[in-house]
Formats: C-alpha cells, sequence, structure tokens
C-alpha cells in the first residue's frame, strides 16, 4: 500500500513536467497556430545549459550555497532556452505562419534535430549521458513507511508554482491580455494597438522559458541529462497538450498528468509488463483522439469556407 | 513528343546516368567533392537553359517511355559495377528508399494525408519477411504479404486520422510510429531489441544470396537485388504515374487541395484518403520486405521516428508531389552523405540543416511538381 | 671524372638502397566499437588503444608492411553495427577486423563477417554464442566469455555471504543470457534469486522495478547490462531509497560509471575477464606506449584487449601477407601466442578462455578485490 502512495506521488513529478513542456506548446498554438517540434530539443537545451552553468561556476572557483547554485543554473536554462525560442519563431516561424501545418511540423522537427545534434557533436562527447548536479538535497522523509525524497516534493512544488505563475500571467496581467487577445484575432489585436510580433516572440520565450525549467527538473529528477532525451518529452509534451484540446493552457495541464497518470496505472496494475507503459499510452493517446477529434477541451475553431 | 525535346533529354539523362555510376564507384574524397561541385553547377545551369525545362516537360507528359529508360540505365550502371559490393549495396538502398518515397508521395504529395510513421510502415515489411522467411512461402509472396499487412495495420489507424486534421492527423501517426518501435523493442517474440535474422529472397529455387558467375563475370550477390528491386521499382513506379495521370489522381488532387469544394461536388473524400493511404502503406511495406532480405537482419533501431522524418525529407527536398524528382532526392539524402566520411558524423546536423533551410526558402523542393497537363489528356 | 663517377655511383647507390625502405605496402586493418553514445569511454578507449599497438609495430620499423587503422563506430546498435560491418568487409582494402564490445552488435554481425570471408578477433564482447553459437571460421575472440564471469561472479557473491538476488538485465541477448547462466548458476551455490526484471537498453525510468525490489528486500541487486543503463538503476536506486548492495558484471566497468555517479558508485562490485594492467605480463609496457600518445580518454579495462586483438592480427599478416583467407588459417591456429595480457590460446571454437578477477570501485577506480580496503576490512559492503 505504501508503494501505491510511492507510485502516484513519483506520477505526480512526472506530471507536472509534461505539463510544463504541453504549456509551452498550447501557448504557441494558441498564439500563432503553429506546433513548434523544436520545443522538446529547447528543453535539451536548456538541461545542457544550466550543466554549462553549474560546471562554469565550479571552474570559476564560485561557492554559492546550494540554493543560489539552483537559481544560477534555472536562469541560466531560462536566457538560453527563451534565446532559442525566440531565434525559431522569427527566423522560421513567424515568416512561415501561412504555411501548410506539414510544412511547419517537418521544419521546427529539422531546428529541433539540429539543436539535438549540435549538443551531440560539439558539446564535449556530447553523445554520452551526463551527470546532473542534485541541486536540491537528496535528504528523504519517511512519512508512515512511505520513502518520499526532498528534492521530489520540491520540484513537484517548483512545477505547480511555475504553471499557477503562468495562469496568472496570462489571466490577470496586461501582457497575458496581449497574448489571449492575438490568440483569439490576430487582425482586430493589431488594429487595437497590440504589437504582434513583440507579442509572439514575447509568447515563444514564455513557452521556452517552461521547458527550460522542465528540463532543469529533469535533471534532477533523474540526476541525468541526455542529447535526446528532448525528443521524446516533446513527443509526450505535444501528445498532452493535444489531448487537452490546443489552446487551452488548463487542457494542457490535464493533458500532461493525464500522460503521466497512464503510464502510472499501467505500471501499478502490470508491474511485470511495466516496459509496455508507453505502448499503452500511446495507444490510448490514439484512441482519445479518435474519440475527440479536437481534444478534451475541443478547441473551438470555425473554417472560412 | 517533339525531336527537339527527346535528344537534350536523353542527353541529360546520360549524363546523369555516368555521373551517379561515378559516384558510386569514387573512393577517393576529393573524387567525391569534385563530383559533388559538378553537380552544383551542372544542374541550375540545365535549369537555366531550355534544356532542363525540355527534359521537365518531357518526363511529364511522358508515359512509360521515360521511365523504362531510367530503369535502364540503373541496369547499366549496375551491371558496370557488377562487383563492387558495397556500391550494388548503395544503390539498391536508393531505389528502395525511392519506392518508399512513392508510397509517401501517394498518400501526402497526391491525397494530402500526413504519415509521420513512414518508417513503422517499413519495419512491419521488414518484419513480415522476418517472419515468414523461413517458412517456406515464396520470397515474392512474402514481399507481396509485406505490403499487405502493412496495408491492413494501417487501416487500424485510419479512423482516427479520417476524424482529424492537420497538426491531430500528424500526432496520431507519430504516436503510431512510436508505439511501433518501442513496441518491437520490448516485445521477446520479435526478436526484441536484438533483432532477427532474415532470410534472403529466393527466386524459383535459386537464392539472391548467391552471386552470379558467367565465363570469367563475377557479379556480387547485391547485383540480384539491384535487378529485383530495381524491377519491382519501376513497376510500382509506372502504376503510380498512371495512377497520377488517370481520373484517380484528379481526385485525390481535389481532395488535396480543398476537401469542402471537393465534397461538394459529389467526390467521396473519406473513401480516397482511405484508398490513399492503403496504397501508400502497401507500397512502403514492399520496400521494407526487400530490404530486410537484402540486409539479412533488421532491429527495432531500424525504424525510429528519425527514420520516418528522413523519408519525408526525401520527398521535401525532391519536391513534394514529383515522381521524378525522388530519386535525384534520395540520391542527395542517402548515397552522399555515406560517401562523404569525413563529414559523415555531421551528416544529419548537414541534412536537418538543408531541409529546414528548404521548407522555409523553397517549399515546393528542388523540382517543384509541375502543373497537370489537362490540355493532353482532353485531346486524344 | 673518376671523382665525378664516384660521386654519381654512390649516389644511385643509395638512391636503390634507400627506396625499398619507402616502398612498403599500406595494409589496412579496421577497428569497430562503440566510439559515440553510452559506451563510447569503452570505444574510444578500445580504439586508442587498438591505435597503440599499431603505432608500436610501425615505429619498431622490422615489418614487411606499413600498418593503418581504419576505426568504425557501431555506435551499440544491431542494424548501425551490420552496416559498418559490411562496409568494412565489402572493402577489399581491410584485410582483418578489430571487432566489437557490445554483445547485442557482436552476435548480429557474425553472419556480415562470414558471407563476406573476413577474419575478425572480437576484444570485448563475452556473449558465449559469438564463438561457440556457429561453426564459423572467421570468428575469434581474445576476452573470454561469461562463461568465466558470470562463474566468478556466482562464487563471489555466495562467498561473501549474499544469498537473497535480484536481478536487473536488458533484454538484448547479452543481458537475456547473462539472466540464464545467473539463474542457472546461483542455486548451485546455495544462493537464490527473488527477482529478476528485463529492462530495455533505453530505458529511463525504474521507478516501477526499484520500488517492487524495495519491497522483496533481497541482499543484493545485481546488474546485468551496460553502463548507460546502469548508470540509470544505481543512481534511481538511491533516489528511491533502495538500500542494497549493488553488484554488476563487465559491462559496467568503466570511467564514466565514475563521471556520471560521482560518490553514488563507491562499493560497487564487478567481475572482469582480466587481471589489472598491473598484473599483465605486457601491462606496464602498454600503459607507458599508450601515455605517448596523450590521448584524453584511459583504455578502459578492455583496451588491453583491443591492442592484443591488433596485434595477433598484424602478427598474422606479417607472416602470410595480406590475403584474408591465409590470415584467417594463422588466427585460427593460435596457440600459446605471447600477449601483453599473457599467453592466448583458442580453443576448437576459437575462443580464449580467461580467468575471472573480482573488481570493486573504490575512490573512483576499480580496484581488484584482493587489493581493496573492502577485503582488508577497512572498508565495508553494505549488508555484511
Amino acid at each position: 500500500m505504501g508503494s501505491l502512495v510511492e507510485f502516484v506521488f513519483y506520477g505526480a513529478v512526472l506530471g507536472i513536467m509534461y505539463a510544463l513542456i504541453a504549456v509551452g506548446f498550447t501557448l504557441f498554438f494558441g498564439v500563432l497556430d503553429v506546433i513548434n517540434f523544436a520545443h522538446g530539443d529547447v528543453l535539451t537545451v536548456g538541461a545542457f545549459s544550466g550543466l554549462v552553468a553549474y560546471l562554469g561556476l565550479g571552474v570559476l572557483g564560485v561557492d554559492l550555497p546550494l540554493v543560489l547554485q539552483l537559481v544560477t543554473v534555472v536562469l541560466a536554462a531560462c536566457v538560453m532556452t527563451a534565446a532559442a525560442g525566440v531565434l525559431i519563431g522569427k527566423v522560421f516561424v513567424v515568416p512561415m505562419r501561412d504555411a501548410p501545418a506539414f510544412n511547419i511540423l517537418l521544419m521546427t522537427l529539422m531546428i529541433g534535430t539540429v539543436f539535438r545534434e549540435a549538443i551531440r557533436l560539439f558539446y564535449p562527447q556530447g553523445a554520452n549521458p551526463k551527470a546532473f548536479p542534485a541541486l536540491i538535497s537528496k535528504a528523504a522523509v519517511d512519512v508512515g513507511g512511505v520513502f518520499i525524497r526532498l528534492d521530489s516534493i520540491a520540484l513537484l512544488v517548483l512545477g505547480l508554482a511555475v504553471v499557477f505563475l503562468t495562469s496568472w500571467l496570462i489571466n490577470h496581467t496586461k501582457f497575458g491580455l496581449a497574448i489571449r487577445a492575438v490568440a483569439q484575432d490576430a487582425d482586430t489585436a493589431q488594429v487595437m494597438g497590440i504589437p504582434f510580433k513583440r507579442t509572439v516572440f514575447a509568447t515563444f520565450a514564455l513557452g521556452s522559458i517552461l521547458a527550460g525549467i522542465a528540463g532543469i527538473m529533469h535533471g534532477i529528477y533523474y540526476s541525468e541529462i541526455n542529447f535526446n532525451s528532448g525528443l521524446f518529452l516533446g513527443l509526450i509534451g505535444f501528445s498532452a497538450a493535444v489531448v487537452g484540446g490546443l489552446g487551452s493552457i488548463w487542457g494542457a495541464i490535464i493533458g500532461g498528468f493525464t500522460f503521466a497518470a497512464l503510464q502510472t496505472v499501467w505500471v501499478v496494475l502490470f508491474p511485470d509488463a511495466s516496459s509496455y507503459r508507453d505502448v499503452f499510452s500511446f495507444a490510448v493517446i490514439i484512441v482519445i483522439m479518435a474519440l475527440f477529434p479536437t481534444g478534451i477541451i475541443a478547441e473551438r475553431y470555425s473554417e472560412k469556407v | 513528343m517533339s525531336v527537339l525535346r527527346f535528344w537534350p533529354s536523353l542527353a541529360i539523362l546520360a549524363l546523369a546516368a555516368i555521373w551517379t555510376l561515378c559516384l558510386l564507384l569514387a573512393e577517393d574524397q576529393w573524387m567525391i567533392w569534385s563530383a559533388l561541385a559538378v553537380a552544383a553547377v551542372a544542374i541550375p545551369a540545365a535549369m537555366r537553359t531550355g534544356a532542363g525545362a525540355g527534359l521537365g516537360a518531357a518526363l511529364n507528359e511522358s508515359g512509360r517511355f521515360f521511365a523504362l529508360l531510367i530503369s535502364a540505365l540503373i541496369v547499366m550502371i549496375a551491371l558496370v559495377i557488377h562487383d563492387g559490393h558495397y556500391p550494388l549495396m548503395m544503390l539498391a538502398s536508393v531505389l528502395i528508399y525511392g519506392l518508399v518515397c512513392i508510397g509517401l508521395t501517394i498518400q501526402f504529395g497526391y491525397a494530402g494525408v500526413i504519415n509521420f510513421a513512414g518508417a513503422a510502415f517499413f519495419g512491419i515489411g521488414g518484419y513480415t519477411a522476418a517472419v515468414l522467411g523461413t517458412s517456406g512461402v515464396p520470397s515474392l509472396l512474402i514481399v507481396l504479404l509485406g505490403g499487405v499487412i502493412a496495408a491492413l495495420i494501417g487501416g487500424f489507424i485510419i479512423l482516427p486520422i479520417l476524424r482529424t486534421r492537420g497538426h491531430y492527423s500528424a500526432l496520431i501517426t507519430i504516436a503510431f510510429g512510436l508505439l511501433f518501435q518501442i513496441f518491437l523493442e520490448v516485445n521477446e517474440t520479435l526478436g526484441g531489441p536484438q533483432g532477427l535474422k532474415v532470410e534472403g529472397a529466393a527466386i524459383a529455387g535459386w537464392s539472391l544470396l548467391d552471386g552470379i558467375s558467367l565465363a570469367g563475370y563475377d557479379a556480387s550477390f547485391y547485383l540480384n537485388y539491384v535487378l529485383l528491386i530495381a524491377a519491382i521499382f519501376t513497376a510500382v513506379f509506372i502504376l503510380t504515374r498512371n495512377l497520377e495521370r488517370s481520373w484517380i489522381g484528379i481526385n485525390l488532387d481535389a481532395v488535396r487541395e480543398d476537401a469542402i469544394g471537393a465534397s461538394v461536388f459529389g467526390i467521396n473524400v473519406t473513401a480516397w484518403r482511405i484508398f490513399a493511404f492503403m496504397l501508400g502503406n502497401f507500397v512502403i511495406g514492399i520496400a521494407g520486405a526487400l530490404f530486410a532480405m537484402m540486409q539479412n537482419f533488421i532491429a527495432p533501431s531500424n525504424f525510429s521516428f528519425s527514420d520516418s522524418l528522413l523519408m519525408l525529407s526525401i520527398i521535401v527536398i525532391g519536391g513534394i508531389g514529383n515522381l521524378w524528382a525522388l530519386l535525384p532526392a534520395a540520391i542527395i539524402v542517402i548515397l552522399i552523405p555515406e560517401k562523404l566520411q569525413e563529414i559523415g558524423e555531421y551528416r544529419i546536423l548537414i541534412f536537418s540543416v538543408l531541409v529546414a533551410l528548404m521548407l522555409r526558402f523553397r517549399p515546393t523542393g528542388l523540382f517543384p511538381r509541375p502543373v497537370r497537363q489537362f490540355k493532353r489528356e482532353v485531346e486524344q | 671524372m673518376i671523382f665525378r663517377a664516384t660521386v654519381l655511383s654512390a649516389a644511385i647507390l643509395m638512391g636503390v638502397a634507400g627506396t625499398p625502405a619507402h616502398a612498403k605496402d599500406t595494409v589496412k586493418i579496421a577497428f569497430i566499437g562503440p566510439l559515440s553514445g553510452g559506451n563510447s569511454a569503452t570505444g574510444v578507449g578500445g580504439r586508442n588503444s587498438a591505435e597503440t599497438a599499431v603505432r608500436v609495430r610501425n615505429e619498431k620499423g622490422d615489418s614487411k608492411y606499413n600498418y593503418e587503422l581504419v576505426a568504425l563506430d557501431d555506435e551499440c546498435k544491431p542494424n548501425v553495427g551490420v552496416q559498418v560491418a559490411t562496409r568494412a568487409a565489402t572493402d577489399r582494402h581491410i584485410i582483418a577486423g578489430i571487432t566489437h564490445f557490445c554483445s547485442a552488435v557482436a552476435i548480429a554481425t557474425v553472419d556480415v563477417y562470414h558471407r563476406f570471408g573476413f577474419p575478425v578477433v572480437v576484444w570485448g564482447a563475452i556473449l558465449p554464442d559469438i564463438t561457440y553459437a556457429q561453426d564459423y571460421k572467421e570468428v575469434h575472440r581474445v576476452n573470454g566469455s561469461m562463461l568465466d564471469e558470470t562463474e566468478v561472479a556466482t562464487n563471489s557473491l555466495i562467498e561473501m555471504g549474499y544469498k537473497k538476488w535480484v536481478v536487473i538485465h536488458d533484454t538484448t541477448d547479452y543481458g537475456n543470457m547473462l539472466n540464464k547462466m545467473f539463474q542457472e548458476k546461483a542455486p548451485k551455490k546455495g544462493g537464490e534469486i527473488v527477482g529478476s526484471f528485463g529492462v530495455g537498453a533505453n530505458q529511463q525510468d525504474f521507478s516501477a522495478e526499484l520500488l517492487k525490489i524495495k519491497d522483496i528486500n533481497p541482499d543484493v541487486v545485481l546488474f546485468a547490462g551496460l553502463t548507460p543503463l546502469g548508470v540509470r538503476v544505481r543512481s534511481q536506486m538511491e533516489h528511491f531509497g533502495v538500500d542494497v548492495q549493488f553488484a554488476a558484471v563487465s559491462g559496467i566497468m568503466s570511467t564514466s560509471y565514475f563521471d556520471a555517479l560521482g560518490q553514488t558508485a563507491e562499493g560497487t562490485l564487478s567481475f572482469h575477464n582480466a587481471a589489472p594492467l598491473t598484473a599483465m605480463p605486457g601491462g606496464k609496457a602498454f600503459l607507458e606506449n599508450y601515455g605517448k600518445a596523450n590521448y584524453s580518454n584511459p583504455p578502459e579495462p578492455y583496451g588491453p584487449y583491443a591492442y592484443v586483438a591488433a596485434d595477433l592480427i598484424m602478427s598474422a599478416i606479417e607472416q602470410v601477407g595480406p590475403d584474408r583467407k591465409k590470415v584467417q588459417a594463422i588466427l585460427n591456429d593460435t596457440k600459446d601466442y605471447p600477449s601483453i595480457a599473457g599467453p592466448i590460446n583458442f580453443d576448437d571454437h576459437r575462443n580464449n578462455s580467461v580467468a575471472s578477477t573480482r573488481y570493486v570501485a573504490q575512490d573512483g577506480d576499480w580496484v581488484r578485490w584482493e587489493d581493496s580496503e573492502y577485503a582488508s576490512g577497512k572498508r565495508q559492503l553494505k549488508g555484511r
């Protein structure tokens, strides 16, 4: 029974990571009607930026308390991912926003591949998995036979905080209002004086920052980062965003937790067949898409014929 | 077709064949770079002058003739190489990927059905060949069955694909592709991550794995495979070309361009999409079976999402919907990176940049699909 | 006049005498191993060691041929392995190969080598089937097999008092066969395998397996797989609070294990078909020669075997020239070949058996058990 609680808890940590990635996808889609498939690999860029920042601190001989190290690492990740996101938006996606969905999908997939390969080739021994520093204390708490580590609790809390912060940003600030306006009707928003390109780039930056934070969380949770972890996580994030309904932030969060729940449920029910968990999860995604073609929180759209 | 166009077109094709032969046989890196330089100069030159346009028009109008001509050139290349194992294997790989891309062209180039799981259907064909290889079923039948089973399994995900559009249907094919690869890796019966050995093809009792030896002319066994695959490729190519030029092609184009408009005209959009998807998967499955038989080995890591992206890159670089551009594009994506071993490590990086730039600046590809020649089809 | 003639003839004579020294043919041999990816440390160490062997022989100057090493990357993936194996085997200029660390790749490529008549000497893969399943005269091996490794592993663990085992293995032929052997051998010595988990080589998350193992509460977790997977299992054991002794097969013995785990690696037990370099007959000389090239990677535990394989091949080529069939015949008959790792003897399946040694991870290095502070009692393993 104790292990069931543990399963649920660790499932939640995975869920919040997937949710962060999914929210990024949904933001890009909401604002531009595009899927930016480089998002998963931007996560890897964030994770590696954080690692480089940490190693840089070591090389410079700067000795900071653990919390400040964590802050530095997260900041480095956010800066680099924001830059990457804006770069992708400015050079590739915004000029192509009227192109067919396939073109943008494939183009951003290729851009993601470029990031991935660049890390593999140019980071020293990039193809090797890299140890990620334990930036949050690994001490454990034993709550009535249930073994929970402090870093997992901290990650969950951090993730939820970021999600709520993003939601507050979107719904209660002027910047968020601009994003929502552009998402609803770009032309009218521009007529109303909202700077279209700046808002879009800022949205890309925001979404990518979320990916960067997810990357750091992933690194801390598994104590390891790998140049190709981003691709699979991106695909999970995309599935989560689609299932929840593209364009809806809460949909993306629900989608993220849904995917994690699917994985956890399978593993709890069939521990001997645990390696099939991803087969099961993706199969369910396909079934959900068959039943709800535009996601659980359906996308509201009209098509001009 | 006018004589003025015929001879220059023939000349261009012959030169291209010689260039391909040189590229396949070249071993020194400087030879390969010079071949690339020659191509980089020659192709734009041909396109500027009338010769390139002439060739384009000739190919666009022709039915079987140029397809058979190109096949003959390929066979000649293979015969000239005769005992070089590796160049022949490369030639066969180019043809196999060309075949896969014919399938993808039917799905996406004609009917507009996005398929990010090309590698999965390729793998289904391959695993069919692996499983049936020792069962005594004749090889050609195995190849066909590879295609049939790929089409049938594709039928399972056709329903969600039909109900969705754009990014959503893309997600379904992506999810399916991942599902397939992960399933193969964890499932023991199909060999797991270790993969499976595959029996080579055998026609009428004669195994393709035996080289030919005729009066001092020794041929690598890969020559057999090149001949077999070239034959199948030509047949499928001609059939698809006929399909494209027929009323079926017109219907598919209508479905792709404007589904709502097409349905207003009474075209059954759903039926055509299913048709294109399953036919495309059939072709991809055949290619997979041939690939497995030639390699004598398959493993789940042969069929990853990146491999699906590779296949899509070929049709994007060539020109979406243009069958004639497939072989040149396959040569660019498959053959050149193999040959340029110095940059071998960087090849994925380079070709990703290439495709991203291509999609950004020239989404119609190197050889855009020419406009349909209605005039010819109406007048006898 | 006479003076000029003398000078001229002297010059001609010197020229003629000088030319043969520069007219040595170059012979190519291939090295295939995981040069990228999670096992790259071992692969690169092996390549560097093979290169060292080639360099040493070329520098000695008394060989008939000039040797060149062609290094190919199999990425530890069977399908890539088959591709590069085909490339090497179909290249007429490459006479023989020093092949493979990853067993999953090695077992997939034996057919390729056989089909093209390409003699190879395995330097790191320990799956018995590689040499024993078929009678392919092309395939030889110098580094022993898992028959030796699992025997010593089982005996050691039981001796140390670890009777209840849980085995975590990867699902390639390598992991599956290791699991099978442990399942057979453990009960015979009084051990009991209370749980066995097959995991995918690319699996990222082990929460399911490890939480279950926590419930089972074994004496030792025995890992049968390669370094990247082992690193993940070990670090997640810490994460989920599985406080049990960790032991693993030689697939985990590389410096990347320490790089990735840091302090967590301390105390891991492992087993390897080779004595430490200091105890090998040619070990010291090998290290010196290796060091001369200033490589940024160490040779890793399997490096010496790559050196031995290269050496064996080059000796054979020296005897019969660059002819694949003749080289293969020489290699087949290898008996008492003096190598840096001791005498090499091929049995009827061209396999060299080696007694396995027990190792423990101590202070970021793999130390022979007998030499370690754990054996002397200064440090303690878990659960003893």
